[in-house]
Formats: structure tokens, C-alpha cells, sequence
């Protein structure tokens, strides 16, 4: 009587024991989560769009693994922590790659700022050598009204970049004056050589 | 002895059988847990993200995640109940309605991008077109410069929305091209109105250049016509064309001169009252003519007399053909300036009493306007 007893109590506590292994590894999920924010600090979402939503998305997974092994009788949460780890990984490598790509877009606007400043300058000398025919004349005040026009644009431009959020939009703004510089001094030196022949 | 081990074996059996029949009922009970569903709304999710629905379905997109985060709610609540009490319909409800609104996301980005796309593709096609008229057509005209800047920044940003349009930023070009559209349309109205109100004269500048080539014609004389569009001076004898000579007006040269210092050229019907040469003129040559003529009296006075001009106006006056012209652009103070080669063949022809018609042009608008 006293065995059978004591059978029935030990499969009990087994029981008890088994479904009350596997605690959530928050500890790594929050350090994943904080890996995520300081990536978003890092612009990634602004400059590694693609790799952010990757981020976020692993995340999405995890918390569905978290409730997926809570509804199990037998808990493990082993798969989960070395999600967290590696997402945390991936999102520490994801804020150093946004930071680093964050350059090459600020070196690249900075190349053309400056390149577009020149060839405002190059344009504006041109101007001072171009055929004033009849036509010619009006078509040269539509150029110089023009180019106020983009040196205000490029001012703007620079701000932006002095501001140093966001190059990607100063980078748009800067190849619109550059395409239409470029236009003009292809205007104006085709004019130019014209009267030369 | 033999009995009652028989007896603790049969025990024991059904009490294992009963164990495990419970172990497994016990199991058996567990509810399913909402993972697939759950899956489903987020890879659908993730596919309306991917298809830029955040800009293009806000709303829906936003419902989408919403009805997610209810269903993972739902799911971490009822995983803290006993585990034989959970019930998961209730997240599964939510990632269902999820998935439905994520894919009607799709969808609805699907086509507002592509619609977004064909009207941006347009919109730049029609306004590159606006910007490439306004340049052939108005950029002869006096047109203020406020106007003329408002064009280069229409100019500008529909660079830039071609850029965006490019990039498949179709909300960001779409943006960028209304505000081309009111720059353009602004300053190509302005300077279509400008010209449109100008050409109002046409029926009389052909008058007048008719019944000047019909009395050189019948007189046998020679005569000055004049034409502003596309600036040019013919010299006709006996009614026939004989040369044709580039000239430059006032810097304000579209209409008729209403005042002194206006830089206006006049139009109308004149003639030669003087000849001017050999130093009494500092543009090498000059015929002046008779600029304000009876006419042009009469038009002041009416002016003056209904306020259209401001008190203490004075009508111009020593209007000539000169030469020294040449220089590119209208820069005369009035005058009709010609190179001094041009000018001695005119000054050898023309006398006093020589017809001096000066109009907008004899080319009608529509034929200008095709020809540039």
C-alpha cells in the first residue's frame, strides 16, 4: 500500500518538475531589443533600410517562439536564447555597417557639393564668353536666371549637409543642380565653339 | 503466495494503464497554439512592408499590424492560464483579420504605385514639354524676373522629381512635380496671357502694314516696316521687299510706348522728319521720325484723362532708326537700332517724308507660335 503510494506521488512531482523547466531568456531579449534601438540610433533604418527591416522581422520571430514554447506543457527556451544572441550580434554589426555606409553617402554628397560649386563657377565664366547674338542674349539672361536659381538650391543643399541628419536627401537635391549645371555648360560651350568655326 | 502476487501484478498493470490513459488524456487537452496563423499574418505583413505599404496603404498597413500585436496580446494572455484552460481562438481571430488587411494592403500599394507611376510619368512628359514651349516661345519677352525665376525653380524641381521617379519614389516625385506644375504653369500662363493680350493688336498692325506696302506700291516709293516678333526691319520700294535687316528695341518692347522713360518702342504709322549723320548723331546714323503723331496725341490725353497713367506723365519723344545696334538683347531707351552696315544701306534709301510703320508682327500668333 505504502509503494503504491509512493508511485503515484513520484509521478506526480515528475510531472510538476518537467512543465516548470525553461524560464524566457529575457535577459537576451532585451539585450536584443537594445541592440536593435541603438541600430535605429545609428540610422540603419535610413541608410540600410533592407538590413533594418531584417532586424525587426528576426525580432518578430523570437516573440513567437517566446509564446510558442510558453504554450508547450515542456518547456525549452534553448533555441530562443541563441536567437537572441546572434540577433544581437547581427544588430551590433548592422548599426556599425549603417554608420559606415553613413560616411560613404556624407563623402559622396561632400565630392558633389563641391564639384557642383565648380561647375556653377565654370558656368558663370563661360556666360561672360558666350555669344550675345540677338537670340543668343535672351537665351544667356534665361541661363544666369537659371543658375540663381541652382546656387540657391546648392545653399540649401549645404545647410542640410552642415545639419548632418539625413545626406541621402542632400545627395537628391544635389544631383538635380548638378544634371542641370551640367545641361547649361553643355549649352554653353557647344554656343561657344559654334562662334569659333 | 502465488495469488497475491498475481493480485499486486494486475494492480499494478491498471494502475499504469490508468496513469498513462491519463498522462495522455492530459496531453490529448492541450490547445493548439496559434503559431501557424500567427506566421501567416507576419510573412503577410512583412510582404506589404516590402511593397512600400507604409506610404502607399497607410491605413490599411497600420490596421494590419495592429490586428497582429491584438493577436500576440491574446496568445501571451491566455498562455499565463492553466494550460488545460487556454483558449487560442481568440489570437487566431486576430491574425486572420491581420493577414486579410496586410494582403488587402498589398494589393491596394499594387495599384496605387503603379497608378502613381503612369501620372507621374505624365505629369514630367507635360511639364518637360511646358518648360521647352515656354523657352522657344517667351524667352524673347520682357517678362519680369520674378516670373522668369519662378520658371528656373519649376525647372529645377521637376529635375528632381525625375530623380525621385527614378528611384521609384513615387510619392516623394509626386510631391515634388505639384510643386513644378505651380511654378511652370504659373510662369508659362503669365507669359501666354502676356502675348495672347499683345496679339489683340494684330488685325490693326495688318492694316497698317498693308496700306503702307500699297502706297509705296502706288507712289512707287520706298517704305520702313517695322515688325517687333522676330525683330526685323524690311525695306520696301514700290510695294516689293528689298532687304531685311535684324534690329533691337526698348528693353521694354512688347506694346506701345504710353510715356517718357517707359523703354517702350511705339507702333503705329510714322515717317522720316529728319536725317542724322556725320556727328549730329552719337549711333553713327539716325532717322527720326515723328513720334508722337496726331494719333499718339490723342491716345495720351485719354490715358492721362482716365487715370490709366500717372500724374505728370509726359509723352516720349525723339524716336528714331539708329545704328550702333548689334550689341544682342533690347537695350534702347526706345529707339529701333540696327548694325551700322545695315543702317548705311537704309540711310542711303530713306528720306524725309519716307514711311516708317511699326507693328507687333504680320505673323499671326498660331504660325508663330508652331514656328518656334
Amino acid at each position: 500500500m505504502k509503494n503504491r503510494f509512493f508511485l503515484v506521488v513520484a509521478t506526480v512531482a515528475a510531472v510538476v518538475l518537467m512543465t516548470s523547466c525553461g524560464k524566457v531568456p529575457q535577459a537576451d531579449i532585451d539585450a536584443a531589443n537594445a541592440a536593435i534601438s541603438a541600430a535605429q540610433t545609428a540610422q540603419a533604418d535610413i541608410y540600410l533600410p533592407g538590413e533594418f527591416a531584417a532586424l525587426n522581422d528576426s525580432m518578430t520571430v523570437i516573440m513567437q517562439s517566446v509564446e510558442a514554447q510558453k504554450s508547450k506543457l515542456f518547456k525549452n527556451f534553448k533555441t530562443v536564447k541563441l536567437q537572441a544572441g546572434a540577433l544581437t550580434t547581427l544588430a551590433g554589426q548592422a548599426a556599425t555597417n549603417a554608420a559606415v555606409k553613413k560616411d560613404e553617402v556624407k563623402v559622396e554628397a561632400e565630392t558633389l557639393l563641391a564639384q557642383v560649386k565648380t561647375l556653377l563657377a565654370d558656368n558663370q565664366a563661360l556666360v561672360l564668353k558666350a555669344p550675345k547674338g540677338k537670340e543668343g542674349k535672351a537665351v544667356l539672361d534665361e541661363i544666369k536666371g537659371e543658375m540663381t536659381v541652382i546656387e540657391t538650391s546648392i545653399n540649401d543643399a549645404q545647410t542640410l549637409f552642415d545639419g548632418g541628419t539625413d545626406y541621402m536627401q542632400v545627395l537628391d537635391k544635389v544631383k538635380a543642380a548638378n544634371e542641370a549645371l551640367t545641361a547649361i555648360n553643355t549649352e554653353l560651350t557647344d554656343a561657344i565653339a559654334k562662334v569659333r568655326r | 503466495m502465488k495469488r497475491s502476487l498475481v493480485k499486486a501484478l494486475i494492480f499494478t498493470i491498471i494502475t499504469a494503464i490508468f496513469i498513462a490513459s491519463m498522462v495522455w488524456l492530459f496531453f490529448a487537452l492541450i490547445p493548439e497554439p496559434p503559431l501557424r496563423d500567427i506566421e501567416s499574418a507576419q510573412a503577410s505583413i512583412a510582404q506589404a512592408r516590402d511593397q512600400n505599404s507604409v506610404i502607399y496603404s497607410a491605413k490599411t498597413f497600420r490596421e494590419a499590424r495592429s490586428y497582429y500585436d491584438s493577436a500576440m496580446i491574446s496568445w501571451k494572455t491566455e498562455n499565463k492560464r492553466f494550460i488545460l484552460f487556454r483558449d487560442y481562438e481568440r489570437a487566431r481571430m486576430f491574425a486572420s483579420m491581420s493577414q486579410k488587411k496586410a494582403s488587402e494592403a498589398t494589393r491596394a500599394t499594387i495599384a496605387k504605385a503603379n497608378d502613381m507611376r503612369v501620372t507621374l510619368d505624365h505629369e514630367i512628359t507635360r511639364l518637360t514639354t511646358g518648360v521647352r514651349d515656354f523657352e522657344k516661345v517667351f524667352s524673347s519677352m520682357p517678362i519680369p524676373q520674378e516670373i522668369k525665376k519662378k520658371h528656373a525653380r519649376g525647372k529645377l524641381l521637376l529635375r528632381e522629381a525625375v530623380i525621385a521617379y527614378e528611384k521609384g519614389e513615387y510619392v516623394a516625385g509626386s510631391v515634388k512635380i505639384a510643386e513644378a506644375n505651380e511654378y511652370i504653369t504659373d510662369s508659362y500662363n503669365y507669359a501666354n496671357d502676356k502675348l495672347v493680350e499683345y496679339y489683340k493688336s494684330y488685325s490693326h498692325w495688318k492694316e497698317w502694314a498693308g496700306k503702307t506696302i500699297k502706297e509705296s506700291r502706288e507712289n512707287g516709293t520706298y517704305a520702313i516696316i517695322v515688325e517687333k516678333i522676330p525683330g526685323v526691319c524690311y525695306l520696301y520700294h514700290r510695294g516689293e521687299k528689298k532687304y531685311t535687316f535684324e534690329v533691337e528695341f526698348g528693353k521694354n518692347w512688347m506694346g506701345d510706348k504710353m510715356i517718357k522713360g517707359d523703354n517702350a518702342t511705339p507702333e503705329g504709322r510714322y515717317i522720316v522728319t529728319k536725317k542724322l549723320s556725320n556727328g549730329s548723331t552719337k549711333y553713327h546714323k539716325a532717322l527720326l521720325i515723328n513720334y508722337p503723331n496726331q494719333e499718339d496725341l490723342e491716345e495720351f490725353r485719354v490715358r492721362v484723362e482716365r487715370g490709366q497713367l500717372p500724374s505728370g506723365s509726359k509723352i516720349g519723344e525723339l524716336i528714331e532708326i539708329h545704328g550702333e545696334g548689334g550689341r544682342g538683347g533690347n537695350w534702347t531707351e526706345g529707339c529701333v537700332a540696327l548694325r551700322n552696315s545695315d543702317m548705311d544701306v537704309l540711310f542711303k534709301y530713306a528720306g524725309n517724308g519716307t514711311a516708317v510703320t511699326i507693328i507687333g508682327s504680320s505673323v499671326p500668333l498660331s504660325e508663330y507660335i508652331s514656328s518656334r
